[in-house]
């Protein structure tokens, strides 16, 4: 304690320059929590994003994910109901959607365009999309299939843009069935919706999965999303499914979430460069403060030498005034961090949209305690690392030399 | 003086110790031999570049001789490492400067406690060192002060209780009344020799002040790097 006291005289010995380096080490400090807690809600964000748009699971045919269909559901699933109630006897399942992947052509009677889309069970579907599915008129497909005397469908907004479709209008849609003949169904626009990409709001529609059944003329579905009651479970998951199903292929999640991986590999990067930036300024503050402190210092060093300290001792001295700036400015440095998260969610700030996307995000950052903790650690050691170089020179200096020092 | 049959506290046996290399180089001592008894009181007088300081560093094992033996109680410390030659100054040598070199963010009383922190006593006995040794020295009032704001009588008397708080053998003190006026310096005189009889320390001084050398039981003449 008598150590730390004397390193705490020490760094008050030039208080100007010390508030000086303290304050490198917070700006470092803060520009490093900020900038990973906005990757951090970045990460987050997509990351659920993806897990609602897939489920934490995708349950398909074994070949589903490796060939080519050769027609409509050739890899398709049969009897999914068995295997939906199957898994829904697995406590750590929240729920298992059916989804049955399809495209051709819908057309207004003037106007005709191509789609992809899918057919649902609308009773879970949209409770699992929650904000990620944006409804901008009409409103989703009817939870219960078949309610209306006419099967519903949403478009994607560009396409209800291009089709001058609105909410009620009458389409018709068009597939090749699975047994390779043509097929057409007449369907209501209930709702119109976005997923934020332009080139995916071109295209997309959503049907029940009754009646992309009857347009494809099947009883299969392409997959069976699998939704857990917690993300973190979903390794352990698969493991136990692969094990369970072996005639079925089993993904995760992250298997299928290639934004999320491409914007995270970008991001790691990025702001991996940034953080190491941020570290080298706070060495090198801290190295030239303390590097002055030696030099000027020299005397002491020698008298103290002389004395009875070790080397080891003089350094150990340095590194903690080292600590001293590194905690202090740590410290200063996660209440600005702090502050600053809570001003942008104040000030509602929204970040334009990514490329390739048509609608912006909240500029949040998350500040996770051990982003906080590693955070804190790699300025406090650099501190001392910084510190800890530049006093063991000076510590191994003759002492005669020292105490001659001018 | 040494007794007949006592070993000296410290012994020197032909030291040389040159500075720099070929043509520039100086020779500081030129085989110097020396014995000095515990308890004594030593002048190390000469004019400058006679290799007062010189002697007293490598006296204070904070230098080493090129040539020669110097013995510590007995012990040969030339073949000691620095931490060996550390943990002896800290145990067995005090130390006093000209320039006082007091750690001026430290208080008297923590640059007084410092050797006694570095010897690792414990925080009561430390606390009870430190202020008899203050007591001692007539500066319990001041205690607290930082070393700028005491007089420069008062910062060599913090400077001689640091040096003896431990207890060491032998306290090496250079030109230690160079930068104090007469009185004071009298004043500081007096107390290292009044320290130096309570605490059985022997003392190396090197000093031009013949006030000190008139008061010391020995003094030895160095010129150019001999004893006369």
């Amino acid at each position: 304690m008598k150590w730390l006291l004397f390193a705490v005289k020490n760094v008050l010995r030039n208080r100007r320059r010390s508030a000086v380096t303290v304050l490198i080490a917070a700006v470092g400090t803060a520009a490093i929590l900020v900038g990973g807690g906005f990757a951090q809600f970045t990460y987050e964000s997509l990351k659920e994003m993806a897990a609602r748009e897939s489920g934490h699971l995708v349950v398909a045919h074994l070949d589903h994910f490796d060939k080519d269909e050769e027609a409509p559901l050739q890899l398709g699933l049969a009897g999914h109901q068995t295997l939906r109630t199957r898994l829904m006897a697995d406590p750590q399942v929240r729920a298992v959607l059916p989804r049955l992947q399809l495209s051709g052509l819908i057309s207004n009677g003037d106007t005709s365009a191509i789609f992809v889309g899918s057919g649902v069970d609308a009773g879970g579907e949209f409770a699992v999309r929650g904000p990620f599915l944006s409804v901008t008129a009409g409103d989703v497909l009817d939870p219960r299939p078949g309610a209306g005397d006419v099967p519903e469908i949403m478009l994607g907004k560009d396409l209800a843009r291009s089709l001058h479709a609105g909410p009620g209008s009458s389409l018709t849609l068009m597939a090749t069935t699975t047994e390779g003949s043509l097929n057409a169904v007449d369907v209501r626009v209930k709702g119109i919706f976005s997923v934020g990409v332009p080139d995916i709001d071109k295209r997309i529609i959503m049907v029940h999965l009754g009646t992309a059944q009857r347009l494809l003329l099947t009883d299969k579905v392409s997959t069976l999303s699998v939704y857990l009651h917690e993300t973190a479970a979903t390794d352990a998951m698969r493991d136990r499914l692969r094990q369970a199903l072996p005639d079925q292929a089993i993904r995760t999640w992250l298997d299928e979430a290639f934004f999320y991986q491409a914007v995270r590999q970008l991001y790691d990067r990025i702001f991996g460069l940034l953080g190491l930036v941020l570290v080298a300024m706070v060495l090198f503050a801290v190295s030239n403060t303390l590097g002055m402190a030696v030099l000027e210092r020299t005397r002491e060093i020698g008298t103290l030498r002389a004395m009875g300290t070790l080397p080891g001792q003089v350094v150990r001295n340095f590194a903690l005034e080292g600590l001293v700036i590194g905690v202090a400015g740590a410290l200063l440095g996660m209440l600005v961090a702090a502050a600053t998260s809570l001003g942008l969610d104040a000030a509602g700030l929204q970040m334009p949209p990514p490329p390739g996307r048509s609608v912006g995000y909240p500029l949040h950052v998350d500040l996770p305690p051990v982003l906080f903790a590693v955070t804190a650690a790699v300025i406090v050691l650099s501190a001392v690392a910084a510190a800890w170089v530049v006093s063991r020179k000076a510590a191994r200096t003759s002492i005669v030399e020292a105490l001659a020092h001018v | 003086m040494i007794a007949a049959g006592a070993a000296p506290l410290l012994q020197l046996r032909g030291i040389a110790r040159t500075y720099g290399q070929g043509e520039t180089a100086v020779q500081a001592l030129r085989g110097v031999d020396l014995d000095v008894a515990a308890g004594d009181f030593v002048a190390l007088t000469g004019p400058s570049g006679s290799g007062k300081s010189t002697l007293l560093h490598l006296c204070g094992l904070i230098d080493s001789p090129d040539r020669g033996e110097l013995r510590l109680e007995g012990l040969e410390t030339g073949a000691l490492s620095v931490q060996e030659l550390t943990l002896l100054r800290r145990q067995k040598l005090g130390f006093v400067f000209q320039g006082f070199n007091l750690v001026p963010v430290l208080t008297a009383r923590e640059n007084v406690e410092y050797p006694l922190l570095l010897a690792g006593v414990p925080p009561r006995q430390r606390a009870d060192r430190t202020a008899r040794m203050l007591e001692r020295v007539g500066l319990r009032q001041q205690a607290d002060r930082r070393p700028d704001q005491l007089s420069g009588g008062q910062r060599q008397r913090v400077a001689i209780a640091r040096a003896l708080v431990t207890g060491p053998r032998l306290v090496l003190a250079d030109e230690p009344t160079a930068n104090l006026d007469g009185a004071t310096a009298t004043q500081v005189i007096d107390l290292m020799h009044e320290l130096g009889r309570d605490h059985c320390a022997t003392f190396i001084v090197a000093t031009h002040d013949a006030r000190m050398t008139s008061r010391c039981d020995r003094v030895v003449a160095l010129t150019d790097g001999v004893l006369s």
